[in-house]
Protein backbone atom coordinates (compact mmCIF):
# COMPACT_ATOMS: atom_id res chain seq x y z
CA UNK A 1 0.00 0.00 0.00
CA UNK A 2 2.98 2.35 0.62
CA UNK A 3 3.38 3.74 -3.00
CA UNK A 4 -0.93 3.23 -3.48
CA UNK A 5 -2.22 6.70 -4.59
CA UNK A 6 -5.87 6.40 -4.60
CA UNK A 7 -7.63 8.20 -7.88
CA UNK A 8 -10.72 9.06 -6.61
CA UNK A 9 -11.36 11.80 -9.26
CA UNK A 10 -11.18 9.45 -11.89
CA UNK A 11 -14.57 7.76 -10.65
CA UNK A 12 -17.42 10.32 -11.85
CA UNK A 13 -16.32 9.65 -15.12
CA UNK A 14 -17.82 6.39 -15.19
CA UNK A 15 -20.79 6.99 -13.47
CA UNK A 16 -22.92 6.13 -16.32
CA UNK A 17 -21.39 2.77 -16.12
CA UNK A 18 -22.40 2.04 -12.62
CA UNK A 19 -25.63 3.81 -13.32
CA UNK A 20 -26.13 1.08 -15.72
CA UNK A 21 -25.32 -1.61 -14.28
CA UNK A 22 -27.28 -0.61 -10.91
CA UNK A 23 -30.25 -0.19 -12.84
CA UNK A 24 -29.47 -3.86 -14.10
CA UNK A 25 -29.28 -5.13 -10.51
CA UNK A 26 -32.89 -3.63 -9.74
CA UNK A 27 -34.28 -5.07 -12.51
CA UNK A 28 -32.95 -8.31 -12.02
CA UNK A 29 -33.70 -8.08 -8.09
CA UNK A 30 -37.35 -6.70 -8.62
CA UNK A 31 -37.84 -9.89 -10.98
CA UNK A 32 -36.59 -12.05 -8.83
CA UNK A 33 -38.64 -10.98 -5.84
CA UNK A 34 -41.65 -11.24 -7.56
CA UNK A 35 -41.00 -14.58 -9.13
CA UNK A 36 -40.16 -16.18 -5.69
CA UNK A 37 -42.97 -14.00 -3.27
CA UNK A 38 -45.51 -15.44 -6.00
CA UNK A 39 -43.79 -18.96 -6.02
CA UNK A 40 -43.04 -19.49 -2.34
CA UNK A 41 -46.29 -18.46 -1.26
CA UNK A 42 -47.66 -20.96 -3.09
CA UNK A 43 -45.20 -23.33 -2.57
CA UNK A 44 -45.27 -23.14 1.07
CA UNK A 45 -48.94 -23.38 1.49
CA UNK A 46 -48.62 -27.10 0.00
CA UNK A 47 -46.10 -27.45 2.38
CA UNK A 48 -47.97 -26.89 5.09
CA UNK A 49 -50.84 -29.36 3.37
CA UNK A 50 -51.48 -33.01 4.85
CA UNK A 51 -52.06 -33.86 1.23
CA UNK A 52 -48.94 -35.64 0.17
CA UNK A 53 -48.99 -34.59 -3.53
CA UNK A 54 -48.49 -30.93 -2.55
CA UNK A 55 -46.45 -31.62 0.20
CA UNK A 56 -43.99 -33.66 -1.43
CA UNK A 57 -42.80 -32.14 -4.02
CA UNK A 58 -42.73 -28.68 -2.55
CA UNK A 59 -40.76 -30.59 0.34
CA UNK A 60 -38.36 -32.18 -2.34
CA UNK A 61 -37.86 -28.53 -4.47
CA UNK A 62 -37.54 -26.83 -1.14
CA UNK A 63 -34.46 -28.86 -0.09
CA UNK A 64 -33.09 -29.19 -3.41
CA UNK A 65 -32.82 -25.66 -3.45
CA UNK A 66 -31.44 -24.98 0.07
CA UNK A 67 -29.09 -28.14 -0.38
CA UNK A 68 -27.43 -26.93 -3.35
CA UNK A 69 -25.25 -23.44 -3.73
CA UNK A 70 -26.69 -20.33 -5.56
CA UNK A 71 -23.75 -20.13 -7.77
CA UNK A 72 -24.05 -24.13 -8.94
CA UNK A 73 -27.82 -23.70 -9.38
CA UNK A 74 -27.11 -20.45 -11.44
CA UNK A 75 -24.33 -22.09 -13.52
CA UNK A 76 -26.70 -24.84 -13.87
CA UNK A 77 -30.12 -23.19 -15.40
CA UNK A 78 -27.36 -21.24 -17.99
CA UNK A 79 -25.66 -23.81 -19.09
CA UNK A 80 -27.60 -27.07 -18.49
CA UNK A 81 -31.43 -26.11 -18.76
CA UNK A 82 -31.29 -24.74 -22.39
CA UNK A 83 -30.15 -28.03 -23.27
CA UNK A 84 -33.01 -29.81 -21.31
CA UNK A 85 -35.85 -27.58 -22.75
CA UNK A 86 -33.87 -27.36 -26.58
CA UNK A 87 -33.98 -23.39 -26.34
CA UNK A 88 -32.04 -20.75 -26.07
CA UNK A 89 -32.27 -18.33 -22.50
CA UNK A 90 -30.57 -15.34 -22.29
CA UNK A 91 -28.66 -14.51 -19.01
CA UNK A 92 -30.75 -12.36 -17.22
CA UNK A 93 -34.04 -14.64 -17.51
CA UNK A 94 -31.91 -17.82 -16.05
CA UNK A 95 -30.55 -15.55 -13.35
CA UNK A 96 -34.40 -14.39 -12.61
CA UNK A 97 -35.04 -18.55 -12.71
CA UNK A 98 -32.16 -19.67 -10.67
CA UNK A 99 -32.03 -16.90 -8.04
CA UNK A 100 -35.97 -16.62 -7.74
CA UNK A 101 -36.00 -20.41 -6.93
CA UNK A 102 -33.57 -20.02 -4.25
CA UNK A 103 -35.33 -16.93 -2.86
CA UNK A 104 -38.49 -18.92 -3.37
CA UNK A 105 -37.44 -21.92 -1.12
CA UNK A 106 -36.41 -19.80 1.40
CA UNK A 107 -39.77 -17.89 0.98
CA UNK A 108 -41.85 -20.98 1.22
CA UNK A 109 -40.25 -21.73 4.50
CA UNK A 110 -41.13 -18.99 5.95
CA UNK A 111 -44.39 -18.81 4.71
CA UNK A 112 -44.67 -22.31 6.02
CA UNK A 113 -43.68 -21.40 9.49
CA UNK A 114 -45.88 -18.35 9.24
CA UNK A 115 -49.00 -20.45 8.36
CA UNK A 116 -47.86 -22.90 11.58
CA UNK A 117 -48.05 -20.11 14.01
CA UNK A 118 -51.49 -19.31 13.10
CA UNK A 119 -53.25 -20.63 16.20
CA UNK A 120 -55.78 -23.43 15.34
CA UNK A 121 -58.54 -21.41 16.90
CA UNK A 122 -57.99 -18.93 14.65
CA UNK A 123 -58.84 -21.01 11.70
CA UNK A 124 -61.43 -22.90 13.44
CA UNK A 125 -63.47 -19.49 13.96
CA UNK A 126 -62.92 -18.82 9.76
CA UNK A 127 -64.11 -22.04 9.32
CA UNK A 128 -67.31 -22.36 11.65
CA UNK A 129 -68.38 -19.07 10.05
CA UNK A 130 -68.66 -21.23 7.16
CA UNK A 131 -65.62 -20.45 5.31
CA UNK A 132 -63.93 -22.59 2.91
CA UNK A 133 -60.31 -23.24 3.14
CA UNK A 134 -59.08 -20.79 0.54
CA UNK A 135 -61.04 -17.98 2.57
CA UNK A 136 -59.80 -18.56 5.66
CA UNK A 137 -56.31 -18.57 3.95
CA UNK A 138 -56.91 -15.45 2.35
CA UNK A 139 -58.80 -13.23 4.77
CA UNK A 140 -56.82 -14.58 8.29
CA UNK A 141 -53.90 -16.77 8.03
CA UNK A 142 -51.95 -14.90 5.29
CA UNK A 143 -52.77 -11.46 6.93
CA UNK A 144 -51.42 -12.98 10.26
CA UNK A 145 -48.70 -14.91 8.97
CA UNK A 146 -47.07 -12.04 6.36
CA UNK A 147 -46.89 -9.92 9.49
CA UNK A 148 -45.24 -11.97 11.84
CA UNK A 149 -42.44 -13.50 8.81
CA UNK A 150 -41.83 -10.17 8.09
CA UNK A 151 -38.46 -9.78 10.15
CA UNK A 152 -37.20 -13.05 8.67
CA UNK A 153 -38.62 -11.65 5.06
CA UNK A 154 -37.03 -8.56 5.15
CA UNK A 155 -33.78 -10.50 5.43
CA UNK A 156 -33.85 -13.01 2.83
CA UNK A 157 -35.12 -9.64 0.56
CA UNK A 158 -31.33 -8.35 1.22
CA UNK A 159 -30.27 -11.73 0.95
CA UNK A 160 -31.57 -12.29 -3.01
CA UNK A 161 -30.44 -8.59 -3.53
CA UNK A 162 -27.02 -9.31 -2.43
CA UNK A 163 -27.14 -12.51 -4.27
CA UNK A 164 -28.22 -10.64 -7.85
CA UNK A 165 -23.88 -10.06 -7.68
CA UNK A 166 -23.84 -13.62 -8.97
CA UNK A 167 -25.33 -13.18 -11.70
CA UNK A 168 -22.08 -11.69 -13.07
CA UNK A 169 -20.45 -14.81 -13.28
CA UNK A 170 -23.42 -15.33 -16.13
CA UNK A 171 -22.22 -12.41 -18.49
CA UNK A 172 -25.31 -10.53 -16.87
CA UNK A 173 -24.74 -7.05 -17.20
CA UNK A 174 -25.24 -5.86 -12.90
CA UNK A 175 -23.24 -3.97 -10.73
CA UNK A 176 -20.89 -6.34 -10.39
CA UNK A 177 -20.03 -7.49 -14.10
CA UNK A 178 -19.85 -3.79 -14.67
CA UNK A 179 -17.68 -3.17 -12.08
CA UNK A 180 -15.39 -5.94 -13.03
CA UNK A 181 -15.49 -4.67 -16.69
CA UNK A 182 -14.27 -1.53 -15.78
CA UNK A 183 -11.86 -2.53 -12.99
CA UNK A 184 -9.86 -4.79 -15.67
CA UNK A 185 -10.13 -1.84 -18.55
CA UNK A 186 -8.92 1.12 -16.34
CA UNK A 187 -6.69 -1.01 -13.63
CA UNK A 188 -8.77 0.82 -10.79
CA UNK A 189 -9.91 -2.19 -8.74
CA UNK A 190 -9.75 -1.11 -5.54
CA UNK A 191 -11.70 2.29 -6.05
CA UNK A 192 -14.20 0.37 -8.69
CA UNK A 193 -15.02 -1.94 -6.13
CA UNK A 194 -15.32 0.18 -3.59
CA UNK A 195 -18.07 2.08 -5.24
CA UNK A 196 -19.78 -0.80 -6.25
CA UNK A 197 -19.81 -1.85 -2.71
CA UNK A 198 -21.07 1.38 -1.72
CA UNK A 199 -23.75 1.48 -4.06
CA UNK A 200 -24.86 -1.72 -2.78
CA UNK A 201 -24.88 -0.26 0.52
CA UNK A 202 -27.05 2.32 -0.75
CA UNK A 203 -29.55 0.14 -2.70
CA UNK A 204 -30.03 -2.07 0.14
CA UNK A 205 -29.97 -0.28 3.29
CA UNK A 206 -32.88 1.34 2.53
CA UNK A 207 -34.82 -1.87 2.63
CA UNK A 208 -33.89 -2.56 5.84
CA UNK A 209 -35.33 1.13 6.92
CA UNK A 210 -38.53 0.30 5.42
CA UNK A 211 -39.02 -3.02 6.81
CA UNK A 212 -38.29 -1.22 10.49
CA UNK A 213 -40.62 1.26 9.69
CA UNK A 214 -43.35 -1.16 8.11
CA UNK A 215 -42.96 -3.83 10.94
CA UNK A 216 -43.26 -0.68 13.73
CA UNK A 217 -46.35 0.59 11.91
CA UNK A 218 -48.08 -3.14 11.64
CA UNK A 219 -47.63 -3.35 15.37
CA UNK A 220 -49.41 0.16 15.79
CA UNK A 221 -51.99 -0.73 14.12
CA UNK A 222 -52.75 -4.06 15.56
CA UNK A 223 -52.18 -3.12 19.19
CA UNK A 224 -50.07 -5.25 21.34
CA UNK A 225 -50.40 -8.88 20.31
CA UNK A 226 -51.32 -10.88 16.89
CA UNK B 1 -84.51 -36.72 24.80
CA UNK B 2 -85.39 -39.97 23.54
CA UNK B 3 -87.84 -40.39 26.64
CA UNK B 4 -90.06 -37.19 24.82
CA UNK B 5 -89.37 -35.30 28.04
CA UNK B 6 -90.11 -31.93 27.28
CA UNK B 7 -92.18 -30.64 30.04
CA UNK B 8 -90.37 -27.92 30.99
CA UNK B 9 -90.00 -25.89 27.72
CA UNK B 10 -89.95 -22.87 27.78
CA UNK B 11 -89.16 -21.38 24.71
CA UNK B 12 -90.95 -20.90 22.09
CA UNK B 13 -91.22 -24.65 20.44
CA UNK B 14 -93.11 -24.15 17.05
CA UNK B 15 -93.75 -26.73 14.63
CA UNK B 16 -92.37 -30.07 16.01
CA UNK B 17 -89.74 -31.25 13.60
CA UNK B 18 -86.47 -31.40 14.86
CA UNK B 19 -83.94 -28.33 13.84
CA UNK B 20 -80.97 -31.24 14.58
CA UNK B 21 -80.94 -34.68 15.09
CA UNK B 22 -78.36 -36.42 16.12
CA UNK B 23 -78.56 -40.73 16.40
CA UNK B 24 -75.76 -42.74 17.59
CA UNK B 25 -72.70 -40.43 17.65
CA UNK B 26 -69.48 -42.00 17.67
CA UNK B 27 -66.48 -40.24 17.53
CA UNK B 28 -62.80 -41.63 18.23
CA UNK B 29 -59.38 -39.74 18.23
CA UNK B 30 -57.17 -43.17 17.31
CA UNK B 31 -57.80 -45.48 19.92
CA UNK B 32 -59.33 -43.12 22.27
CA UNK B 33 -63.31 -43.78 21.98
CA UNK B 34 -64.44 -40.40 23.19
CA UNK B 35 -68.49 -40.61 22.30
CA UNK B 36 -70.08 -43.92 22.60
CA UNK B 37 -73.68 -43.64 21.16
CA UNK B 38 -75.23 -40.14 21.69
CA UNK B 39 -78.65 -39.21 20.25
CA UNK B 40 -80.15 -35.40 20.68
CA UNK B 41 -82.96 -33.42 19.34
CA UNK B 42 -83.04 -29.81 18.83
CA UNK B 43 -86.79 -28.20 18.26
CA UNK B 44 -86.67 -24.53 17.59
CA UNK B 45 -86.23 -22.43 20.60
CA UNK B 46 -85.00 -25.03 22.74
CA UNK B 47 -82.09 -23.51 25.29
CA UNK B 48 -79.90 -27.14 25.78
CA UNK B 49 -77.23 -27.48 28.30
CA UNK B 50 -74.56 -29.93 28.22
CA UNK B 51 -72.93 -30.69 31.51
CA UNK B 52 -69.87 -33.51 33.10
CA UNK B 53 -66.72 -33.67 34.46
CA UNK B 54 -63.85 -32.81 31.71
CA UNK B 55 -63.20 -35.52 29.62
CA UNK B 56 -66.87 -36.94 29.61
CA UNK B 57 -66.90 -35.71 25.84
CA UNK B 58 -69.18 -32.89 26.03
CA UNK B 59 -66.76 -30.76 24.50
CA UNK B 60 -65.98 -32.83 21.37
CA UNK B 61 -70.15 -33.61 21.29
CA UNK B 62 -70.71 -29.97 20.55
CA UNK B 63 -67.79 -30.15 18.01
CA UNK B 64 -69.06 -32.93 15.85
CA UNK B 65 -72.79 -30.76 15.62
CA UNK B 66 -70.64 -27.70 13.50
CA UNK B 67 -67.89 -30.46 12.21
CA UNK B 68 -65.44 -28.75 13.63
CA UNK B 69 -64.48 -32.74 14.50
CA UNK B 70 -65.50 -34.93 12.13
CA UNK B 71 -67.93 -37.71 13.92
CA UNK B 72 -66.23 -41.06 13.39
CA UNK B 73 -70.33 -42.94 13.40
CA UNK B 74 -73.87 -42.02 13.79
CA UNK B 75 -76.33 -39.48 11.73
CA UNK B 76 -76.18 -36.30 12.04
CA UNK B 77 -79.34 -34.31 10.22
CA UNK B 78 -80.47 -30.54 10.08
CA UNK B 79 -83.62 -29.90 9.12
CA UNK B 80 -84.53 -33.29 8.01
CA UNK B 81 -81.14 -33.92 5.91
CA UNK B 82 -78.77 -36.46 6.52
CA UNK B 83 -75.16 -34.22 6.72
CA UNK B 84 -72.75 -36.52 4.10
CA UNK B 85 -73.23 -39.52 2.42
CA UNK B 86 -73.15 -42.80 3.09
CA UNK B 87 -69.49 -44.77 3.05
CA UNK B 88 -69.50 -47.44 5.64
CA UNK B 89 -70.26 -49.50 8.55
CA UNK B 90 -68.26 -48.98 11.97
CA UNK B 91 -68.66 -51.86 15.04
CA UNK B 92 -72.39 -51.65 12.85
CA UNK B 93 -72.94 -48.35 12.82
CA UNK B 94 -73.02 -46.19 9.77
CA UNK B 95 -70.15 -44.31 8.76
CA UNK B 96 -70.26 -40.80 6.81
CA UNK B 97 -67.99 -39.17 4.06
CA UNK B 98 -68.03 -35.25 4.56
CA UNK B 99 -67.81 -32.81 1.58
CA UNK B 100 -66.38 -29.71 2.48
CA UNK B 101 -68.23 -27.51 0.94
CA UNK B 102 -71.66 -29.45 2.41
CA UNK B 103 -70.40 -28.59 5.92
CA UNK B 104 -69.05 -25.20 4.86
CA UNK B 105 -73.00 -24.93 4.19
CA UNK B 106 -74.28 -26.28 7.03
CA UNK B 107 -72.32 -23.93 9.19
CA UNK B 108 -73.27 -21.15 7.91
CA UNK B 109 -76.48 -22.12 9.57
CA UNK B 110 -74.78 -23.25 12.98
CA UNK B 111 -72.80 -20.61 14.91
CA UNK B 112 -70.10 -21.36 17.44
CA UNK B 113 -68.85 -19.45 19.93
CA UNK B 114 -65.30 -20.54 21.59
CA UNK B 115 -64.01 -20.58 24.80
CA UNK B 116 -60.69 -18.43 23.69
CA UNK B 117 -62.91 -16.47 21.64
CA UNK B 118 -60.83 -16.49 18.14
CA UNK B 119 -61.60 -12.84 17.22
CA UNK B 120 -59.19 -12.17 14.21
CA UNK B 121 -56.37 -9.80 15.66
CA UNK B 122 -55.60 -7.89 12.49
CA UNK B 123 -59.33 -6.66 12.30
CA UNK B 124 -61.40 -4.12 14.00
CA UNK B 125 -64.62 -5.29 15.97
CA UNK B 126 -66.92 -4.10 13.46
CA UNK B 127 -64.67 -5.69 10.57
CA UNK B 128 -64.68 -9.01 13.07
CA UNK B 129 -68.51 -9.23 12.95
CA UNK B 130 -68.84 -7.96 9.27
CA UNK B 131 -66.00 -10.56 7.70
CA UNK B 132 -69.08 -14.04 7.75
CA UNK B 133 -71.78 -12.05 5.82
CA UNK B 134 -68.74 -10.01 3.52
CA UNK B 135 -66.73 -12.67 2.97
CA UNK B 136 -69.16 -16.14 3.58
CA UNK B 137 -72.79 -14.75 2.60
CA UNK B 138 -71.20 -11.95 -0.36
CA UNK B 139 -73.96 -9.12 1.21
CA UNK B 140 -73.55 -5.51 0.27
CA UNK B 141 -71.39 -3.54 2.63
CA UNK B 142 -74.83 -1.69 3.94
CA UNK B 143 -76.27 -4.90 4.85
CA UNK B 144 -73.16 -6.14 6.51
CA UNK B 145 -72.27 -2.75 8.62
CA UNK B 146 -76.35 -2.79 9.53
CA UNK B 147 -75.61 -6.34 10.96
CA UNK B 148 -72.77 -5.56 12.55
CA UNK B 149 -73.97 -2.89 14.09
CA UNK B 150 -77.40 -4.18 14.86
CA UNK B 151 -75.37 -7.37 16.71
CA UNK B 152 -72.97 -4.97 18.61
CA UNK B 153 -75.60 -3.49 20.06
CA UNK B 154 -77.88 -6.05 21.46
CA UNK B 155 -74.48 -7.47 22.88
CA UNK B 156 -73.64 -3.61 24.16
CA UNK B 157 -70.12 -3.15 22.46
CA UNK B 158 -71.31 -0.59 19.25
CA UNK B 159 -68.81 1.94 20.93
CA UNK B 160 -65.97 -0.39 20.71
CA UNK B 161 -66.68 -1.17 17.33
CA UNK B 162 -63.32 0.89 15.72
CA UNK B 163 -61.20 -0.92 18.57
CA UNK B 164 -59.36 -3.78 18.05
CA UNK B 165 -59.62 -7.14 20.03
CA UNK B 166 -56.57 -6.24 21.84
CA UNK B 167 -57.80 -3.62 23.68
CA UNK B 168 -60.79 -5.32 24.84
CA UNK B 169 -61.26 -7.30 28.28
CA UNK B 170 -62.32 -10.66 27.63
CA UNK B 171 -65.59 -10.28 28.58
CA UNK B 172 -65.89 -7.43 25.82
CA UNK B 173 -64.19 -10.07 23.70
CA UNK B 174 -66.41 -12.77 24.03
CA UNK B 175 -69.42 -10.70 23.19
CA UNK B 176 -67.81 -9.71 19.83
CA UNK B 177 -67.27 -13.71 19.30
CA UNK B 178 -70.95 -14.22 20.37
CA UNK B 179 -72.34 -10.62 17.69
CA UNK B 180 -69.91 -12.27 15.01
CA UNK B 181 -71.38 -15.54 15.29
CA UNK B 182 -74.85 -13.41 15.24
CA UNK B 183 -74.41 -11.99 11.93
CA UNK B 184 -74.73 -14.96 9.89
CA UNK B 185 -78.17 -15.21 11.08
CA UNK B 186 -77.55 -18.83 12.39
CA UNK B 187 -80.76 -20.76 13.09
CA UNK B 188 -77.90 -22.83 16.05
CA UNK B 189 -76.18 -21.35 18.37
CA UNK B 190 -73.26 -23.30 19.68
CA UNK B 191 -71.52 -22.42 23.36
CA UNK B 192 -68.32 -23.97 23.82
CA UNK B 193 -67.61 -23.61 27.56
CA UNK B 194 -67.67 -19.95 26.76
CA UNK B 195 -67.14 -18.42 30.10
CA UNK B 196 -64.44 -20.61 31.39
CA UNK B 197 -61.61 -18.84 30.15
CA UNK B 198 -62.88 -15.52 31.67
CA UNK B 199 -61.99 -13.64 35.34
CA UNK B 200 -64.89 -14.56 37.56
CA UNK B 201 -66.21 -10.92 37.64
CA UNK B 202 -66.78 -10.67 33.33
CA UNK B 203 -68.68 -14.32 33.80
CA UNK B 204 -71.82 -12.22 34.70
CA UNK B 205 -71.90 -9.79 31.33
CA UNK B 206 -71.19 -12.77 29.08
CA UNK B 207 -73.67 -15.11 30.63
CA UNK B 208 -76.37 -12.14 30.15
CA UNK B 209 -75.84 -11.84 26.72
CA UNK B 210 -76.47 -15.23 26.07
CA UNK B 211 -79.73 -15.26 28.60
CA UNK B 212 -81.21 -12.33 26.76
CA UNK B 213 -80.56 -13.96 23.51
CA UNK B 214 -82.49 -17.25 25.02
CA UNK B 215 -85.45 -15.11 25.85
CA UNK B 216 -85.52 -13.65 22.73
CA UNK B 217 -85.81 -17.65 21.48
CA UNK B 218 -82.71 -18.06 19.97
CA UNK B 219 -82.31 -22.02 20.03
CA UNK B 220 -78.89 -22.77 21.37
CA UNK B 221 -77.01 -25.89 23.04
CA UNK B 222 -74.14 -25.32 25.44
CA UNK B 223 -71.24 -26.50 27.28
CA UNK B 224 -71.35 -25.07 30.21
CA UNK B 225 -70.10 -25.05 34.16
CA UNK B 226 -72.38 -22.61 35.20
CA UNK B 227 -74.89 -24.86 37.10
CA UNK B 228 -77.07 -21.69 37.59
CA UNK B 229 -76.87 -20.72 34.10
CA UNK B 230 -77.92 -23.99 32.79
CA UNK B 231 -80.84 -24.16 35.62
CA UNK B 232 -82.20 -20.90 34.66
CA UNK B 233 -81.99 -20.40 31.30
CA UNK B 234 -82.05 -24.36 29.81
CA UNK B 235 -84.82 -25.85 29.32
CA UNK B 236 -83.24 -29.24 28.76
CA UNK B 237 -79.96 -30.61 30.42
CA UNK B 238 -78.05 -33.39 29.29
CA UNK B 239 -75.31 -35.04 31.68
CA UNK B 240 -72.52 -36.46 29.75
CA UNK B 241 -70.61 -39.45 31.31
CA UNK B 242 -67.98 -41.68 29.77
CA UNK B 243 -69.05 -40.38 25.99
CA UNK B 244 -72.59 -41.31 27.04
CA UNK B 245 -75.78 -39.58 27.87
CA UNK B 246 -76.20 -40.55 31.44
CA UNK B 247 -79.25 -38.24 32.17
CA UNK B 248 -81.40 -35.99 30.65
CA UNK B 249 -84.44 -34.10 31.44
CA UNK B 250 -85.55 -30.38 32.88
CA UNK B 251 -82.92 -28.58 35.00
CA UNK B 252 -84.88 -29.36 37.67
CA UNK B 253 -85.00 -33.12 37.23
CA UNK B 254 -81.44 -33.43 36.14
CA UNK B 255 -79.92 -30.76 38.47
CA UNK B 256 -81.99 -31.09 41.48
CA UNK B 257 -83.78 -34.81 41.57
CA UNK B 258 -80.94 -36.65 39.48
CA UNK B 259 -81.33 -39.92 39.56
CA UNK B 260 -77.95 -41.36 38.61
CA UNK B 261 -75.50 -41.69 41.57
CA UNK B 262 -72.76 -40.59 38.97
CA UNK B 263 -75.03 -37.17 38.76
CA UNK B 264 -75.23 -36.66 42.11
CA UNK B 265 -71.70 -37.11 42.42
CA UNK B 266 -70.80 -34.55 40.20
CA UNK B 267 -73.14 -32.39 41.13
CA UNK B 268 -72.16 -32.70 45.06
CA UNK B 269 -68.75 -31.03 43.35
CA UNK B 270 -70.07 -27.67 42.89
CA UNK B 271 -71.14 -26.34 46.00
CA UNK B 272 -70.83 -22.33 45.20
CA UNK B 273 -74.01 -22.50 42.82
CA UNK B 274 -77.36 -21.44 44.08
CA UNK B 275 -81.02 -21.80 42.27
Amino acid sequence: MRDFTWRWEAMPHYYRVFLDGLSVTIQLSVAVFCFAIVGGMLIGIARHSERRILNWPATAFIEIFRNTPILVQLVWFYYALPVVLDQHIDGFSSAVIAIGCNTMAYFAEIFRAGIQSVERGRWEAGYALGMHYPQVMRRIVLPLTVRRMLPAFANRVVEAVKGTSLASTIAVGDLMFRGQELANTIYMPFEVYTVVAGMYFLAIYPLILASYWLERRLALTNGVTL
Amino acid sequence: MKNGNFGSTKGQSGHDDPILKVSNLHKSFGALHVLKGVDMEVRRGQVICLIGSSGSGKSTFLRCLNFMDHPSAGIIQFRGKTIGSESGKLDGVATYRYKESELAQLRTHVGMVFQQFNLFPHMTVMQNVMEGPKTVLKVGRAEATARAEENLRKVGLLEKANEYPSRLSGGQQQRVAIARSLAMKPDVMLFDEITSSLDPELVGEVLGVVRKLAEDGMTMISVTHELGFAYHCANHVMFLHQGKILEEGSPDQVLKNPNAERTKRFLDGFTGFYF
